[in-house]
C-alpha cells in the first residue's frame, strides 16, 4: 500500500521535473537489463553516445534516476538524411526496494554501456542458518 | 499488510516508465521496428556521415563492409557475464544476438576514402564524396 502512494508521488512531480515551458525535448527511454543475484541487483543500461561527463545519476529517497545526454560531435552543416534516434537524451526512473542499499550504488560506463550495481543491504542479505546438531 | 509481505520479485525494482505508458511526456523507446542496430545519417558538403548506436560492443565482434555504395554493418552482440551465481534475469530489454544493417549510400562517395571511430559505444563511420562531386568554389575574372 505504501508502495503505491510512493510511485504516484513520483508521477506528479515528473512534469515539473521535465522542465516548464511548452517546447518539451523529446526523450528517449534507454534499453535496460536487471539481473539479480544474492547480493542485489545488477543493470545494465545502453546509452550510446553519452559519455560520462554528459550522465548523470542520482537517488533521491528511493528513486533512481539516470539522465544522459547523447553527443555525437556532429558537424554543425550535417544535412538529416535518415534518423532513427530523433531525440538528445535517455531518460529512465526506477523505484528501489527497501531491502536495497541506495548508498552503495557503484556505477561504472564503458562505451556506451552503464553498469549500475545496487547492493542489497545487509540484513537483507540472505543467511545460512546453521543447524546444530541435537 | 499482507500484499507487503509476500513479495513478488519486481517489487525490488519497479520500473517507473511503465506507469507512463501513455504520458505525453514524449517519452518514447529507441525505435526499434527498423532493425538493430539505430543508425542516423547525414550529408555534408564534404562527406556523407552515418551514426550507428551499439553500446558496449568489442571492435572484433563489429564488421563494417562497404561495397559500391552500399554499406554494412554486422556483428554479434554478446551477454554481459554478471558475476555470481543463482543470477536471475528479471527484466531483458537489451538487444543480443546478431544483427545486420545495409545503408544506401549516394552514388557520388568514393569507398576508398572511409573513416570508421567508435566513440562511447557509437560507431561513426565517414564517407568522403568523390572531388568531382563536393563543390568547388569558381573565380570570377574581371
Amino acid at each position: 500500500m505504501s508502495e503505491q502512494t510512493n510511485i504516484q508521488t513520483t508521477q506528479q512531480q515528473m512534469p515539473a521535473g521535465a522542465q516548464s515551458g511548452d517546447a518539451m525535448p523529446l526523450e528517449l527511454s534507454p534499453a535496460v537489463d536487471i539481473i539479480e543475484n544474492k547480493d542485489g541487483v545488477t543493470l545494465l543500461v545502453d546509452l550510446p553516445g553519452v559519455g560520462k561527463d554528459s550522465l548523470d545519476i542520482d537517488v533521491d529517497k528511493n528513486v533512481l534516476t539516470i539522465k544522459g545526454t547523447i553527443n555525437l560531435h556532429t558537424d554543425e552543416k550535417l544535412n538529416a538524411t535518415y534518423m532513427d534516434v530523433h531525440a538528445g537524451t535517455f531518460t529512465r526512473q526506477f523505484t528501489l526496494g527497501s531491502e536495497l542499499d541506495a548508498s552503495a550504488i557503484d556505477a561504472s560506463l564503458k562505451d556506451g554501456l552503464l553498469k549500475l550495481v545496487v547492493p542489497r543491504s545487509e540484513q537483507h542479505k540472505p543467511k545460512k542458518i546453521e543447524i546444530k546438531a541435537g | 499488510m499482507i500484499s507487503n509481505m509476500i513479495r513478488f520479485p519486481s517489487s525490488l525494482f519497479d520500473d517507473l516508465d511503465e506507469m507512463f505508458f501513455n504520458f505525453p511526456a514524449g517519452v518514447s523507446r529507441v525505435r526499434r521496428e527498423r532493425g538493430y542496430p539505430p543508425i542516423n545519417m547525414g550529408v555534408t558538403d564534404r562527406s556523407v556521415e552515418i551514426y550507428v548506436f551499439l553500446p558496449g560492443m568489442k571492435l572484433e565482434d563489429i564488421d563494417v563492409s562497404l561495397e559500391k555504395n552500399l554499406l554494412s554493418i554486422s556483428g554479434k552482440r554478446e551477454r554481459e557475464e554478471i558475476e555470481g551465481e543463482e543470477s536471475t534475469i528479471y527484466r531483458e530489454e537489451r538487444f543480443k544476438g546478431s544483427f545486420k544493417r545495409v545503408v544506401t549510400l549516394p552514388d557520388d562517395v568514393d569507398p576508398e576514402k572511409t573513416e570508421a571511430v567508435y566513440k562511447d559505444g557509437v560507431l561513426h563511420i565517414s564517407v568522403a564524396k568523390r572531388s568531382e562531386a563536393q563543390p568547388r568554389k569558381i573565380t570570377i575574372k574581371a
